[in-house]
């Protein structure tokens, strides 16, 4: 009986012991994990939206709370205002996953300078081809007020051949970072201007 | 005690060097050494790993009864391959990337366990940190020469340098998966000639 007990307080011991040290690697890393996983991650994908070097941009970078679940917003400043918000979203549905999205939205003109892909599963030769400029050069200079949509839907963005499902998950990753954006400007604002 | 040290701190190096003699580790040495770098980086990763595992669990080996003692060990090994994993993710971003999924595995990678088995649980713990030094010093050594022919024949670079010039054509084959299982075997082959040229008695664990 007694070894039972002695193994069941070993192993337990162990175990928190571990917790601990993971816990405490956790919370000083941390930190630094999330600004490398900026640079080389979404770092390239903000350098082609904002046309900046990624280290320019990166520092701008706010985090708003949806329902638990923290928001990048990236922006630039052009005279102390405003000028351009990139904000992550997540493309619903995709063919090999949830499609991770950049919309990139200027303020002034109020119009979106495009999308970019910070990570994607999508099927190589098809649904992987939304890395092409060709089918995001859609994006560029559509008004942010009305919802983005392919034209099968009766819009305006052509999907990419063979990939409708992928095509569909950019464009629900759009509106959602659309909606964001018309919900909680004022808030996002806010935020930047407490900076 | 002198002479036990020494004995110890070399026989990674060539009596015990995974995964040449001791035919541990295989996984890892064919799947991530396409290129000299992937191969350093897994090295010194599972050394850092074997070292500190072994050390943890010689320390413990009076404590931990005999009949929990894998659970025990795998829960330290795992705990110190996540705590590589954070490190790595937060200074060497891009290898971790490349490494991907390799990096959690080293938790299972056989000469981990092995090391733990069949040395920390039945020598101090001084002797068996310098026994996963010597064991994970050679695994990186292995690796790193595996992934060096790799990626000097199969694409021309080491270290992501051009050694042979832009007129080369690589074999680009080699840094496929079936060049990794052609360079190991060679390797192995090459290593076995040695040793029954040099008339040594094959230890092979």
């Amino acid at each position: 009986m007694s070894e039972i007990i002695r193994m069941v307080v070993v192993l337990s011991v162990i175990a928190g012991f571990s917790a601990a040290a993971l816990t405490t690697a956790n919370i000083q890393l941390g930190p630094r994990v999330d600004a490398q996983i900026d640079l080389y991650v979404r770092g390239p994908a903000l350098e082609r939206l904002f046309h900046k070097p990624a280290k320019d941009v990166l520092g701008n970078k706010v985090v708003i709370d949806v329902d638990g679940v923290g928001i990048p917003v990236f922006y630039t400043l052009q005279d102390k205002v405003v000028s351009t918000l990139a904000i992550e979203a997540i493309g619903k549905g995709g063919f090999g996953g949830d499609l991770k999205l950049m919309v990139g939205i200027d303020l002034i003109k109020e119009r979106q300078t495009g999308i970019e892909v910070v990570s994607h599963s999508e099927t190589p030769g098809l649904g992987a081809r939304i890395v092409e400029i060709a089918f995001r050069r859609q994006w560029q200079g559509l008004p942010i007020d009305t919802p983005v949509a392919l034209t099968a839907d009766g819009g305006a963005i052509d999907a990419i051949s063979g990939a409708s499902t992928t095509s569909r998950a950019a464009v629900n990753g759009t509106n959602s970072a659309l909606d964001f954006v018309r919900e909680r400007k004022a808030e996002i604002l806010k935020l930047i201007a407490e900076r | 005690m002198q002479q036990k040290f020494t004995d110890v701190l070399t026989a990674g190096l060539w009596k015990r060097i995974p995964p040449f003699r001791l035919v541990l580790g295989l996984c890892p040495s064919l799947a991530v050494t396409m290129s000299a770098e992937n191969g350093l980086g897994m090295g010194l990763a599972t050394a850092f790993v074997v070292t500190l595992s072994n050390g943890a669990i010689s320390s413990l080996r009076n404590v931990i009864p005999a009949k929990v003692r894998i659970a025990s060990y795998i829960v330290v090994i795992a705990t110190l391959v996540s705590i590589v994993e954070i490190l790595m993710k937060a200074f060497f971003f891009p290898l971790s990337e490349q490494l991907g999924i390799y990096i959690p595995l080293i938790v299972v990678n056989c000469i981990v366990l092995g090391r733990a088995e069949a040395f920390a649980s039945k020598n101090p713990p001084f002797i068996s940190m310098v026994d996963g030094f010597s064991v994970g010093v050679g695994y990186a050594i292995s690796l790193t020469l595996i992934g060096s022919l790799r990626e000097i024949f199969g694409a021309g670079t080491w270290f992501g340098h051009l050694v042979f010039g832009e007129a080369f054509e690589p074999m680009s084959f080699l840094v496929s998966a079936p060049g990794a299982f052609m360079t190991i075997g060679t390797l192995l082959a090459l290593q076995n000639l040695f040793s029954r040229w040099r008339g040594e008695k094959f230890i092979q664990g």
